[in-house]
């Protein structure tokens, strides 16, 4: 077991860990208020590709879960950094639903590329836009390379096959910016002045959430809720620090041993 | 480098790419790149062999000569090398029913070819039919063999049209390469048995041959891995920067096919 660490943050998934669609793991509210109530920083992480903050606020809100806006950090919020960093416009190849995330990011005479999971726009001449952005030393941010997703009338191709297109085409590389990217929990953890070393992240997903977190220096607690399958925690290396039975006893664990 | 002659030293054949090298393909059939209708004509009146190598697979061999007829070029089909044929004889070798994702232009060169109950895909320059819808249902018939083939005619990046650069069929072959986790076969260039062939077609050895082309990777260095010279030509999809490749070094580089026929006449051995 890790020596005691001065944690400072920590960094919550949302499906899978907090809520499963629609209902909230039992005991969740309440496992909240009482993180909250040891002073640490608690951000909320996604790799949502078509979900606006403010759809994910309404969906916490009506599950009675107490949370602020600017506590919410999705893979869309690391595109929009990167792309303010850059200082670069970028052509916006993403669900509609997701772009309340990019008000005031400007997109007119376009000198970059974001991509997530937008099927809608996979089609040729769009895709040879982007295309011609990229041969033309544009960079190419992806929101995260998922090779396939479930839907109703089977599986059906992710952004992955189309990042990997248009690498190929332009014999260049994407910036991934979506768990388990690295950059990804560095930019989350940004705005709260911790180090990932004073930080832990809980999740459902042990490559992504786990392995992506602890890959940084933070400590990865797997949740055996959503998406956990059986031995899991044995799919990486080195194995989570804790795995548990749900948020609440994730959280009994970090009020009863890290702080 | 050395002199011209010495590197056109024996040679008999010419194998020609079309695409970038006699016209850019585009709206109203495209245009003709200058020179190139006068530059093949005179290589026919020559003594040297030719034959067209090409990768068109949006088009069928009657279509795509046909409309480089009317732009004034001598050539027929039965002196074109392309992809679709050579697909075809493979597809019959080893029982292979494709699905076809493919431009409805070359469909016809698949006329004889048993397409039900798939167990393969076929995989060509579709243009504008490369769909999200598309590309998915290709997709799903990959991820329901239990032996999944999937057949690329040619993996080119990228080619030139009149309005600009077009993404070419080997950015989708990437696609469904990362989507399924498999690993495409291709016919066409630059596979060495695309260019026997077009050898074989008109009696010449690799050694007596060159190559003339616009995709540095394509053309010319799979035509050099062949055995062949190859001229490296600045039109079609040519950019600068293909002049510095970390990998290939042409034999030469030629503003257009009519400067390779120039020096190619001047210095092949009379």
């Amino acid at each position: 077991m890790a020596a005691r660490r001065a944690l400072k943050a920590v960094l919550v998934d949302l499906n899978g860990t907090l809520h499963i669609e629609d209902a909230a793991v039992p005991g969740a509210q309440e496992a909240l208020k009482r993180l909250r109530a040891a002073s640490v920083m608690v951000r909320f992480v996604t790799n949502t590709t078509k979900e606006s903050k403010q759809d994910l606020l309404e969906r916490l809100k009506k599950l009675e879960f107490d949370i602020s806006e600017d506590e919410i950090f999705t893979s869309l919020t690391a595109a929009r950094n990167l792309v303010e960093q850059k200082q670069v416009r970028p052509m916006l190849l993403i669900d509609d639903r997701a772009l309340p995330d990019f008000t005031g990011v400007q997109t007119g005479d376009p000198n970059a590329v974001v991509i997530g999971l937008a099927p809608e726009h996979f089609h040729y001449q769009l895709l040879n836009q982007a295309f011609r952005l990229l041969l033309d030393g544009a960079p190419l941010i992806a929101i995260h390379k998922a090779r396939y997703y479930k839907r109703k009338d089977g599986l059906a191709l992710g952004p992955g096959p189309f990042v990997t297109a248009l690498e190929y085409a332009t014999d260049t590389k994407a910036i991934v910016v979506g768990k388990p990217e690295k950059t990804f929990f560095l930019e989350a953890l940004r705005d709260t002045g911790c180090a990932p070393e004073e930080a832990v992240m809980i999740g459902d997903d042990c490559r992504d959430d786990v392995g992506g977190a602890q890959n940084t220096g933070m400590l990865g607690i797997l949740v055996k809720t959503g998406k956990y399958r059986a031995a899991d925690e044995e799919k990486i290396n080195p194995p989570p620090y804790l795995t548990c039975e749900s948020f609440p006893h994730a959280v009994d664990h970090i009020l009863q041993n890290l702080l | 480098m050395a002199a011209w002659a010495e590197r056109l030293a024996g040679v008999r054949g010419v194998l020609l790419d079309i695409s970038g090298v006699l016209y850019d393909s585009g709206a109203g059939g495209g245009a003709a790149i200058a020179g190139s209708v006068e530059a093949v004509a005179r290589l026919k009146r020559s003594p040297l062999k030719v034959r067209f190598c090409t990768n068109e697979s949006q088009k069928s061999r009657r279509e795509l000569v046909g409309l480089l007829q009317r732009l004034g070029f001598n050539i027929s089909e039965g002196e074109v090398t392309a992809p679709a044929p050579a697909t075809c004889q493979i597809l019959k070798e080893r029982g292979l029913r494709p699905h076809l994702l493919v431009h409805d232009g070359v469909r016809s060169e698949f006329d004889d070819i048993d397409v039900s109950n798939p167990n393969c895909v076929v995989i060509a320059d579709a243009g504008e039919s490369f769909s999200y819808k598309n590309m998915n249902r290709a997709f799903q018939v990959l991820m329901e063999l239990e032996n999944p083939v999937l057949i690329s005619l040619g993996k080119g990046r990228y080619y030139k049209e009149t309005s600009g650069l077009m993404l070419d069929v080997g950015a989708y072959m990437k696609a469904l390469e990362y989507a399924c986790g498999i690993e495409a076969e291709v016919v066409g260039k630059p596979s060495p048995e695309f260019f026997k062939s077009a050898l074989q077609a008109i009696g010449v050895e690799a050694h007596q041959a060159v190559m003339i082309g616009d995709d540095i990777v394509g053309d010319v260095g799979g035509a050099q891995k062949c055995g062949m010279r190859a001229l490296q030509v600045r039109t079609g999809k040519f950019r600068p920067s293909d002049e510095h490749h970390p990998e290939v070094k042409a034999d030469g580089y030629v503003d257009n096919l009519a400067e390779a026929v120039d020096l190619l006449l001047q210095h092949m051995d009379k």
